[in-house]
Formats: structure tokens, C-alpha cells, sequence
């Protein structure tokens, strides 16, 4: 219907490119495509493994400790009211224009969503598992290793899931302000060089590597955490 | 065994003021003797199973466990919790060992062990099965299991068949019965039914709500093994009335017109 309406009413390229051109723009330089979607790849990964890398053991400080969620929360409520785009190119000046400033905005962007499920999963250990770990005269480590973490997997997944797909737009918005590689730069200089179909291809591209990233950390919880993704036989009732 | 000698409980209520769960409760358990506590709701019994538990500390008086104070969970006493709070993510062959595992007294045959108790539990060919792949019944089979395998010399039972149906939770207390004959551990067993209460203990322990204190103590000398025909002989009826007639009052003890369960 894209196609369609494209031809049939005439809708000139730089409003709305058809399928078909943006496909024949982004084959046509396919080896800079994929090399600018290597570079963005890669910063979206970094961005995602430095939030979880992070993120896991500021839930647990959060999680272990009301002292440290009321003084830690306020300050991560505040990167997320800070936006983004306007912090990139200050890292970038401050940092320099290579890879770490474009991580960090990257990991800005996808860790919060990742420390409030882990929070929420710790939290929400119930109080008679914790008692068993009592009784079993388990301690604060033993209790969060054994029982608060396993009961915190599904939630940290869910974390993971919006996590993977905002590190990809984490990595466009560094690439916006400061970058020679990836599709953020490739849509900046195809936009300013005219070439609005090259421009939706990269796209186009970035939407099917944030489904693709979803998609993997949903494989990674079905093959690694079957009995968290909740897809088991129902109960077989009382 | 156990001796709880003038204990009271105190806690502080979520408006700031105090709220006394136990009043000055003394009570002995032998060593394999079965004792059931039954009361209203709010009479503090699930409190007096923590405190024996070493979970919470007593206000005042002292719990001994073969002449020790209980401060803390000890190895020798095991808890199954109305809710059978079996972890999501182990089988139930982990879910069994797992106390044994996390107190590292796991050894090479702990999991044989595991494996006979849950046949004898009925759950043989289950041990590899996520919990919520199995009944509300069978997950509190296999709670009661993860606390016998620890040996305990105290098994403290906290309303454990509070949460089935009727049909299930009668099976289960033949089960219980059964599984305790073959091992015989004192038993502190909360619940609010009577009948499950005179079938199941040797004595029935009965407290008031607000503050809890043991009213009476009622000794059940039907013969063991226990079946449900002896609901019907007059121990059991003359067990059941006079525990009914310290918690309704005399209402309760007039006739057959009150119903407990």
C-alpha cells in the first residue's frame, strides 16, 4: 500500500520514499551500510552490557538497603529526566570523540528501566521464602545469592527486554551528536547529502537490530531460565 | 524437648502502638510427641511456632530446646509454612534437598534419601518437575518432604494444610500420620480446625486471641494409628466439645449445632 500510494499520488522522495527506492538506495552502497550498522551494533552492545554490568549490583546496594534506595533513587530519577541528546555532545567534548561518550549515553539511555525490574524482583522475594533461608540459617549473602536473585530472573528480564531494545536508541542519539561511523551518522550526512531513501534504509535497519536484540535476550531466558519465561504447562490444579 | 517457660510477645504495630501477640505461655513437649494448637484467628499461635523456630525473639520468658535457649534456627528443628514456598525455579528434587544444600549438610546420600521420602509421599516419578507443574496438595507433599529430610527432632507445622481442599487436606493428615509413625520427632502442629486438631495430636493445645494465652490443654487418648471412624466414638466427640466450648463460648458446647472446620 506504501508502494502504491507512493506512485499513485506522486509523493516526492524526500516526504516519502517508496520501498522500492529505499531498497535499491540502501543496496546500492552495501558495503558502507553494513559497515555504519557494525558500528552501531557495537555501541549498542557496549552500551547494553555496561547496564547490565552495572545495573545488577546497584539493584542488589538498592534492593539490600532502604539508606541506599532513598539516597541512590532520587540521583537515577535524575539521569532519566536529563535528556540524553542534550548530555551527548557534553560527554563528547568532555571525553573526546571516540567510543566510550557514545557507551555512556547509550548505557544512560537503557539502564533504568533495568535497575527498577531488578529492584522490584529482589523486593519481591516472598516473605516466606526469606523465612525459609532463615530457618536454614542462611545469611544476608547466602539469602540473596540463593533466593533473592533466582526470584529477581524473570524480573531482570523483563529489565533486559527494554533495556536491549533502548540501547539501540541510546546508540543513534550518541551518534547523532558525535560520531564518523554507525546509521545515526549514516541518516545525518544521507539527509544533508539528500538522499532521504538511504536515510529510512538505515531506519529500517535499526528497527529490525532492536527486534533482533529483544529477541535474543528472549532466547537467552528460554534456553537458560525455562521455568522464568512462564511459557510451562499451567498448574495442574488442586 | 521443648519447653517454653512464661513467654510473651510484644510487637510494635504499624500505628506506633505495641500489640501483645502472647501473654505468659508455658508449655512442654516431649520429645515424638504429636501436639496440635488451636485458636481464633489472632491468638498468636503462628507466633509461638517463630519463636520455637528461633525466627523471632521472645519479649520475655525463654524457649529451651533440650535444655539450650533457642536465640536462633537450629539445625535440629525443621518449619513447613501454610503456603508450601517451594522455589519457582528448582525441581522438586532440589526443592527437597535444598535446606540440607544451603546448611551444607548435604552429602553423597542425600538425594537417595530425597528420592524414598517423596515415594513415600506419593510424588515418585515427580522429582524432576517444576512446582507449578504440580497440585496445591502435591507442592505442600513436597514442603513436608523438604522438612523431614532434614531429620528434625521438632517439626513445627504452621496451618501446613490451611490452603487445600477438605478432600486433600483429610488425605494429608493420614500422610502426616503416617510419615511421622515411621520417625516419630515432636510435632507442633497449628491449625484452626478442631477435628483435624483431635485426629491428629496426642495433646491440643488451646489459646485465646488478644493477648494469647493457653487456656487448656486437652489430652487425646484415642489409640494410634488414628483413622477418620474414630471421628465418631465418644473421646473424639468429648475432645472436640470442650475445645469448641473455650473458643465459642457455651454457644459452641450446647449441642452438635456448632460447626468447626
Amino acid at each position: 500500500m506504501w508502494e502504491a500510494s507512493c506512485r499513485l499520488f506522486g509523493i516526492r522522495e524526500f516526504i516519502l520514499p517508496a520501498p522500492s527506492a529505499i531498497w535499491a538506495a540502501t543496496v546500492a552502497v552495501w558495503p558502507t551500510v553494513l559497515g555504519h550498522t557494525w558500528a552501531t551494533f557495537l555501541t549498542a552492545m557496549g552500551g547494553f552490557l555496561a547496564s547490565v554490568v552495572i545495573s545488577l549490583p546497584l539493584a542488589m546496594l538498592i534492593a539490600a538497603s532502604p539508606t541506599i534506595s532513598a539516597a541512590v533513587y532520587p540521583l537515577l530519577v535524575v539521569t532519566q529526566s536529563i535528556p540524553k541528546v542534550a548530555l551527548a555532545p557534553i560527554l563528547i567534548i568532555a571525553l573526546g570523540a571516540n567510543e566510550v561518550p557514545r557507551i555512556i549515553v547509550t548505557f544512560l539511555v537503557a539502564f533504568f528501566p533495568l535497575v527498577v525490574g531488578a529492584v522490584a524482583g529482589l523486593l519481591a522475594t516472598p516473605p516466606e521464602l526469606i523465612e525459609l533461608g532463615r530457618a536454614c540459617r542462611a545469611g544476608k549473602v547466602q539469602e540473596l545469592l540463593r533466593i533473592r536473585l533466582p526470584y529477581a530472573v524473570p524480573f531482570v528480564f523483563g529489565g533486559l527486554k527494554v533495556a536491549a531494545a533502548l540501547s539501540v536508541v541510546g546508540a543513534v542519539v550518541a551518534e547523532f551528536v558525535g560520531a564518523d561511523a554507525g546509521l545515526g551518522y549514516l541518516i545525518q550526512t544521507s539527509m544533508s547529502f539528500f538522499r532521504p531513501s538511504l536515510a529510512y534504509g538505515a531506519v529500517v535497519i535499526l528497527a529490525l537490530m532492536g527486534i533482533l536484540m529483544f529477541w535474543a535476550v528472549e532466547l537467552v531466558e528460554r534456553v537458560f531460565f525455562p521455568w522464568s519465561s512462564g511459557a510451562g504447562q499451567p498448574a495442574m490444579g488442586a | 524437648m521443648i519447653r517454653i517457660e512464661r513467654v510473651s510477645k510484644t510487637f510494635r504495630g504499624r500505628d506506633g502502638g505495641a500489640v501483645e501477640a502472647l501473654r505468659e505461655v508455658s508449655l512442654e513437649v516431649a520429645a515424638g510427641e504429636f501436639v496440635a494448637i488451636v485458636g481464633a484467628s489472632g491468638c498468636g499461635k503462628s507466633t509461638l511456632l517463630r519463636l520455637v523456630a528461633g525466627l523471632v525473639p521472645a519479649s520475655s520468658g525463654t524457649v529451651m530446646l533440650d535444655g539450650a535457649v533457642v536465640r536462633e534456627p537450629r539445625a535440629e528443628t525443621a518449619m513447613v509454612f501454610q503456603a508450601p514456598t517451594l522455589l519457582p525455579w528448582a525441581d522438586v528434587l532440589r526443592n527437597v534437598t535444598f535446606p540440607l544444600r544451603l546448611m551444607r549438610r548435604a552429602d553423597s546420600g542425600t538425594e537417595d534419601r530425597a528420592r524414598a521420602l517423596l515415594a513415600m509421599a506419593g510424588l515418585a516419578g515427580f522429582e524432576n518437575r517444576l512446582p507449578r507443574e504440580l497440585s496445591g496438595g502435591m507442592q505442600q507433599r513436597v514442603s513436608i518432604c523438604r522438612a523431614l529430610l532434614q531429620e528434625p527432632r521438632v517439626l513445627l507445622m504452621d496451618e501446613p494444610f490451611g490452603a487445600l481442599d477438605a478432600l486433600t487436606r483429610e488425605e494429608m493428615s493420614l500422610e502426616l500420620l503416617r510419615l511421622w509413625a515411621a520417625r516419630r520427632m515432636a510435632v507442633l502442629f497449628v491449625t484452626h480446625s478442631i477435628p483435624e486438631a483431635v485426629l491428629l495430636a496426642d495433646r491440643v493445645v488451646v489459646m485465646s486471641p488478644r493477648p494469647g494465652r493457653v487456656v487448656d490443654v486437652v489430652e487425646v487418648g484415642l489409640p494410634r494409628p488414628r483413622s477418620f471412624d474414630q471421628e465418631g466414638s465418644d473421646e473424639f466427640q468429648r475432645c472436640a466439645q470442650r475445645i469448641r466450648a473455650h473458643i465459642f463460648g457455651e454457644r459452641g458446647a450446647g449441642g452438635g449445632a456448632a460447626r468447626a472446620a
